[in-house]
């Protein structure tokens, strides 16, 4: 039933002939991301209207900023549960990438490229051990993703070693909040962040490596008989992830003080996934897609912001996510239902 | 305890293939496929070579049975959120609960209004505090079993939601109040009747919480209707349906005695806390990870219809007991640290494990 409505665009299925489905794509944008952005503009004029600073340069700027890391993260997360899986390890992997990303810039003063490139090789790694583990172990992800991430917050604290990483240079200023950080008004970051996601985009809906995580994640073994080389996917996916994650711990290093403390990513992985499922992203696998996850993001995170500038408890923010993510996956529930008695 | 006979396609008295096997290899079977056994097999070690480290004179302090003994008031929530974890889990269609946590920071709130606010007698708060985390499970429930929301999603988004509403429903502020520090004295070790002078003194909680929760999930899940249920539905929902099984209604009250005993659990912590705490259930890492890796150090299959309660205990047993000694073997915060290591580390074997004997034997748990 899934497969099939992944597959083949809504409302083909009268009068398509049947050999022609085959090679039609879903629609580039679902119900749920026309819902989404109607979501966010609502809230936009919403939050614009109570609070006038809200539609400013000044107040959007950092909201963008802040936007881009947890997006960033969102769209690995995204081709890991496309293809079934699922990946709560990776605020543990952020408080390792950014406390080493920390550490190199403090002790040795790294240049730019040094941290970023070291950031994403341990990120990377991270992702690979997730990766091989699951790949190899046929464990549920979601176990053995639990049991990395405590063991990679053990190395992320041995690291920091019980102490706050102080007086870290404004290496990264070109990724962070600052003035340096905008090219045309915009922040850096979210522009790296839109790039990635073109590219991730185009990967999963126009290539075949792509697709395959669709397949695997509709049917694994189904997939396996195709011929598809579903570990190697699996850990391409976690290590894409890991990369991903190295980058962005570089945007929240640089979006934060002078200091790095040991709650940095705290939260992160539950953030990326409600994210990613307010996206439309399924979490069975096999339907979802880039797009809806960044939408997600921005909704996630305009909450969080919003909250705040109308003087409530920022913890309340939480409560919206909550209800965003019964609201979202509802009305997902109720048009495949509808789907499926149509 | 007696085993759950679980309907699996392949039952443990398998004709002729077993028939051929050494002593040896039957042991080995027996090991890896009765989760118990292994469990109870690496406590042994645990003490054994943790009191040979004491005597070598390695260990910060002494590890002898009433430091053993004052320790399992830390097994106290473990065990009793492992149990809401094994029925949600058992309850099959990739059941878990991410929101027990959250349930507990929000009942214990909720606790704290009760008993050290509103003045209500300690009873009907206690009673109070279950039946509201009953209702908050039961949204869990209505969501799985009824709307056909996947497990983790509904459970993260009333994480989210329990959580927020703990931090806002008293504006941010922890409840501490006289009668609320009075409970502290449930965290007190005492000396079991008749038998006790032979025995270290026992946490109170342990006495009071943790085994009558065992005792009651144990007769659910073994002794009653409702675990047959339970079980067949995790097993294959499909089949149960069609042997008339209700199966929406039995999953629903998978998550809401899931919310049960997540309301317990929160009398517990604002007893050790001596306050109620907006966070005490999902500061950190929170609460339902550690649940979660119980469960599944206790072999209970992430598919659903394979778990067994004494599993739970014997692998809290375990943790706790590894935990308290690498406490003792390094001091400071090496030592809390690694405990989240060691946690992990057994997580991933346990599962490798779980992967390899469903492998080899066709069966798990």
């Amino acid at each position: 039933m899934r497969t099939a409505s992944a597959l083949s665009p809504r409302g083909s299925e009268t009068s398509t002939p049947r050999r022609n489905r085959i090679r039609q794509l879903p629609a580039a944008v679902s119900g749920q991301e026309v819902v989404l952005v109607g979501a966010i503009v609502a809230l936009w004029v919403l939050l614009g209207l109570t609070t006038p600073a809200f539609l400013s340069a000044g107040s959007l700027q950092p909201l963008l900023s802040n936007i881009a890391p947890i997006a960033i993260i969102a769209i690995g997360q995204t081709i890991i549960m496309i293809s079934g899986g699922i990946d709560v390890s990776v605020g543990s992997m952020v408080l390792v990438c950014a406390v080493v990303a920390a550490k190199l810039m403090v002790v040795f003063d790294t240049p730019l490229i040094v941290t970023i490139a070291a950031a994403m090789l341990v990120g990377g790694l991270l992702g690979l051990l997730n990766g091989v583990l699951i790949a190899v172990g046929r464990v549920h992800p979601i176990i053995i993703t639990f049991a990395t991430s405590n063991i990679f917050l053990f190395i992320g604290l041995r690291i920091f070693d019980s102490q706050t990483v102080t007086g870290i240079p404004p290496t990264l200023a070109v990724l962070g909040k600052g003035i340096n950080g905008r090219f045309l008004g915009i922040p850096v970051s979210f522009l790296v962040m839109i790039f990635i996601a073109a590219a991730a985009w185009y990967y999963l809906r126009y290539v075949a490596g792509g697709r395959h995580f669709y397949a695997i994640g509709s049917d694994g073994p189904a997939a396996r008989l195709t011929g598809i080389k579903v570990d190697r996917r699996a850990v391409l996916a976690y290590t894409v992830t890991g990369l991903l994650v190295g980058l962005a711990s570089c945007m929240i290093l640089a979006n934060g003080t002078q200091n790095l403390d040991q709650t940095v990513g705290t939260g992160l992985s539950l953030a990326t996934i409600a994210a990613v499922v307010i996206g439309g992203t399924s979490v069975l696998g096999g339907r979802g897609g880039v797009l809806g996850t960044i939408l997600g993001a921005i909704l996630v995170q305009t909450v969080a912001s919003g909250v705040t500038q109308l003087g409530l408890p920022s913890q309340l923010g939480d409560l919206f996510v909550g209800l965003f993510i019964m609201v979202a996956v509802g009305t997902d529930l109720l048009r495949a239902r509808a789907r499926r008695r149509a | 305890m007696t085993s759950i006979k679980i309907p699996a396609p392949t039952p443990d008295t398998k004709p002729s293939p077993d028939s051929g096997q050494t002593q040896v290899q039957r042991l080995v079977k027996a090991i890896l496929t009765q989760r118990v056994m292994l469990l109870a097999i690496l406590v042994v070690l645990v003490v054994v070579i943790m009191s040979a480290l004491d005597a070598a004179g390695f260990l910060a302090g002494s590890y002898n049975s009433d430091y053993l003994s004052s320790s399992l008031i830390n097994a106290v929530p473990l065990v009793m959120l492992g149990l809401a974890q094994l029925v949600v889990i058992v309850s099959g269609r990739g059941g878990i609960d991410l929101s027990v946590g959250a349930i507990v920071s929000l009942v214990g709130m909720v606790f704290g209004f009760f008993y050290g606010v509103w003045g209500l007698p300690l009873l009907a708060s206690v009673i109070g505090a279950i039946a509201v985390g009953a209702v908050l499970g039961a949204v869990n429930g209505v969501m799985v079993a009824y709307l056909g929301f996947p497990p983790l999603i509904a459970t993260l988004a009333t994480y989210y939601v329990f959580r927020s509403l703990a931090i806002v429903i008293n504006n941010q502020q922890p409840i501490s109040t006289k009668p609320i520090q009075d409970l502290y004295s449930l965290s007190n070790s005492v000396e079991i009747p008749l038998i006790g002078q032979y025995l270290p003194n026992v946490p109170l909680g342990v006495v009071l919480f943790l085994l009558p929760t065992v005792v009651v999930v144990w007769f659910l899940l073994n002794r009653a209707p409702y675990g047959r249920r339970l079980f067949a539905i995790g097993t294959n929902d499909i089949a149960a349906l069609w042997s008339g099984v209700n199966v929406a209604a039995s999953r629903a009250i998978a998550y809401t005695v899931s919310g049960a005993i997540s309301g317990l659990v929160a009398v517990v912590t604002v007893s050790q806390f001596a306050s109620a705490r907006p966070d005490a259930g999902d500061s950190g890492s929170g609460m339902a990870l550690p649940s979660i890796t119980i469960a599944v150090l206790a072999g209970v299959a992430i598919t659903g219809g394979i778990g067994r309660v004494s599993g739970v205990v014997v692998a809290t047993v375990l943790i706790i007991w590894l935990n308290a000694g690498i406490l003792l073997l390094f001091v400071g915060n090496v030592g809390s640290q690694l405990q989240s290591l060691a946690l992990g580390v057994i997580l991933v074997f346990a599962a490798l494990l779980n992967g390899y004997t469903n492998r080899r034997y066709r069966v798990m748990g």
